[in-house]
């Protein structure tokens, strides 16, 4: 018994320091956002902090900014994620069969993903550049755009871009966890279902797609949080004009641009509490639904 | 002892060659802004051995350094010491920022244009020193409109309309217009000038908001039109900041542009630029209202309150070496940055280099400042969002100058 406490002391005392960093750089912050969500604040020294209950959460369901924000995110979120997954299946797949160069296919694969993003966005925007960008000249030699259309200019088109370099960048992670999951498939089970007469779709649909199914949720939660608070290719590439912003990057300017101008801090908070719940929903979305075990 | 006194004096010694004080300042890089900054540091340098200055370079678009100066002040870093403010911030900024009252004739602003002085001041107290002014104008080329047949530049819109339209005509791979459309800082600017020789206004002396007008709709109205109507402005003006306005001028892409005077150098140097020579400078044109306007810009200096009293001290010395006559004569004839300094214009060495500053000089000192308030950031966001979405045919001229009185109210009324 005595033994057993002394253990249990000791485990603690090896879990408190990490549990400390852990408290200090995440729940600390997060408990202070929640908090300043209550009160009307501002950087600038001579406006007072007031306390104002919920009020900042019923001022954002009002500000057709935010309203717009919310909804041009979850559609950067669900475009983004459905071909982020559905390419990085098909990529994880193929590059789990034998062929030659198999390694180096591997590695190159990762490129986009190991570009930091802000380079890779300011990369982009200059190939979307009007008249001299290589993607503009392209689409016009494939009579997609109209000449003198700039791409990241126009609301028809400016999303579509930034979800396209998106795609670029984080299908390659996508894949890569997947087939992290495709490789824990033992090769019996295909043997056996080859043995039983099961055809290839049968073997993908009724074998593959099962046992990846956790990987694939866990995959898909990463990537949802990631996308549900985009911001730099975003703010690079447009500035969030035409139609573009995103939640993260109108708290940019409730933050930054109004953090002595107002009484604008609270909200910003209230609106990073918004995007925090927002990606709870989601995780739980995936979670019940695909059945994910957390232990 | 005699040894302890020697070992004690060498220490004292060294600790005063070493006591250099250090500080830093935030710069721009546009066009030859920073290559003529480091010039002229060295020499401060030089002049002053116990003072050792460092540069900040800062991204180019103003709205960028505006974030890293929020996060400084916010943090209450004592670094930089020296801040490069854009006319619009020291209402803003204020309250991070060293009253220089007291030091008003050690900076000689009586010397100063008024104007510009007045933008470093906040309620009553200097804040910033104003170290170069700047206004919208119109680049032109003098050969295309020689060429065919135009001898002065156009005095109004409709003129500088049926110009370009008449030069693109002929000319190939060449745009009319580009000004700056993109949905930033510099629209605001533009749209101002647009707007009050179209014979309104965004904020009364009041303070009340009279943006909703129908002189605001028309010039907001010129401006989609001279995307989508009269088709002078490429579709691409919508992204452009000064930079990309300048680029495509300079690479003879353009009849005309609307930019800031740092632009002249680099056009005139034929090392870059293929229109040096070419170039003709002149007010922008007049709208309905019979005036032609154009946007005080500029940026001034100011120093940050953290710092301590020695490194203010030291600041205070730089402050005053670049903003003093000689100082701003290089800048104005090397970086094409104009003068705040009204003896500065009279300099015959100004006259031969950059002749449009002494022959526009009224315009400068007329330049029409934009709201002062330290709201002024929430506003500028505003119109920037509508006018941007106008631009870009999100809505209409009229719903867009509505939308954006109902928010400037908003704004005004504060939060």
């Amino acid at each position: 018994m005595k033994a057993k406490t002394r253990e249990t002391l000791i485990a603690w005392g090896m879990v408190l320091p990490a549990l400390l960093v852990i408290s200090i750089i995440a729940f600390l912050p997060l408990f202070q956002t929640f908090y300043n969500s209550f009160f009307d604040a501002s950087l600038r020294p001579d406006i007072e902090k007031r306390f104002v209950g919920f009020k900042n959460y019923a001022d954002l369901f009002q500000d057709p900014r935010f309203l717009d924000a919310l909804k041009n995110t979850i559609f950067f979120t669900i475009i983004s994620v459905l071909f982020e997954t559905i390419l990085g299946l098909l990529i994880a797949v193929l590059v789990n069969q034998p062929f030659k160069l198999r390694g180096a296919v591997r590695a190159a694969m990762l490129i986009p993903w190991a570009i930091p993003t802000a380079i890779s966005s300011q990369m982009w925007k200059w190939m979307f550049e009007p008249s001299t960008g290589i993607i503009t000249k392209l689409l016009e030699a494939l009579h997609m755009i109209k000449p003198g259309v700039p791409i990241l200019g126009s609301p028809q088109t400016a999303m579509w871009a930034i979800i396209a370099v998106d795609v670029w960048k984080t299908t390659p992670f996508m894949a890569l966890l997947i087939l992290a999951g495709l490789q824990l498939i033992p090769e019996e089970l295909y043997e056996a279902a080859r043995i039983d007469g099961a055809n290839v779709w049968q073997r993908f649909s009724k074998i593959t797609i099962p046992l990846i199914q956790s990987t694939i949720g866990v995959a898909l939660i990463f990537r949802t949080l990631d996308a549900l608070r985009v911001f730099d290719v975003v703010f690079i590439m447009t500035r969030g004009s035409v139609n573009t912003e995103t939640l993260a990057v109108y708290n940019r300017v409730l933050l930054m641009d109004r953090a002595f101008t107002g009484a604008w801090f609270g909200y910003g908070s209230a609106l990073s509490v918004i995007i925090f719940a927002l990606i709870s929903v989601f995780a739980v979305i995936y979670i019940r639904s695909l059945k994910i075990k957390l232990e | 002892m005699k040894k302890l006194f020697v070992v004690s004096l060498l220490l004292v010694l060294s600790l005063v060659a070493f006591s250099r004080v250090t500080i830093t300042m935030t710069a721009g890089a546009v066009g030859k802004e920073l290559e003529v900054l480091y010039a002229q540091i060295d020499r401060f340098m030089k002049a002053n051995p116990d003072i050792k200055v460092s540069v900040m370079p800062m991204p180019n678009s103003s709205t960028e350094r505006h974030d890293l100066y929020v996060t400084y002040l916010a943090a209450g870093e004592k670094e930089p010491t020296v801040f490069m403010l854009d006319v619009i911030w020291p209402a803003e900024f204020a309250p991070f920022l060293e009253d220089l009252t007291a030091d008003r004739s050690y900076f000689e602003l009586d010397k100063f244009i008024p104007g510009t002085v007045k933008s470093g001041t906040v309620n009553g107290k200097i804040v910033a020193i104003p170290w170069f002014t700047d206004a919208g104008i119109l680049y032109y080329r003098k050969d295309l409109l020689d060429k065919y047949g135009f001898k002065n530049p156009p005095k109004t819109w409709d003129e500088l309309v049926k110009i370009a339209q008449t030069i693109t005509a002929k000319e190939k791979n060449m745009y009319g217009f580009v000004w700056q459309g993109a949905r930033y800082e510099g629209l605001v600017c533009d749209f101002m000038e647009f707007l009050i020789s179209y014979g309104g206004d965004v904020i009364d002396d009041t303070g009340k908001v009279v943006i909703n007008s129908k002189a605001s709709v028309d010039a907001l109205q010129f401006m989609v039109d001279l995307i989508y109507k009269y088709k002078v402005s490429p579709q691409a003006v919508t992204t452009y900041m000064e930079e990309e306005a300048r680029i495509s001028f300079l690479n003879g892409q353009a009849v005309f542009m609307r930019n800031w005077p740092y632009a002249w150098s680099t056009l005139n140097d034929p090392k870059e630029s293929k229109v040096a020579g070419k170039v003709g400078v002149a007010p922008l044109p007049a709208g309905p209202a019979g005036r032609s306007a154009a946007t005080l810009g500029g940026w001034m200096l100011g120093i940050n309150k953290n710092a301590t009293p020695e490194e203010k001290a030291a600041a205070k010395k730089l402050v005053k070496f670049l903003t003093s006559y000689d100082e701003q004569l290089y800048k104005a004839i090397n970086a094409g940055q104009n003068p705040t300094m009204v003896d500065v214009y009279k300099d015959p060495e100004l006259k031969k280099a950059a002749p449009f500053m002494v022959e526009l000089y009224s315009m400068f000192v007329n330049a029409e400042p934009r709201p002062r308030t330290a709201k002024y950031s929430e506003i500028s966001d505003v119109m920037q969002k509508y006018l941007h979405a106008a631009l870009t045919q999100q809505m209409t001229a009229q719903q867009a100058i509505q939308d954006m009185a109902k928010d400037l109210n908003k704004v005004v009324a504060g939060r």
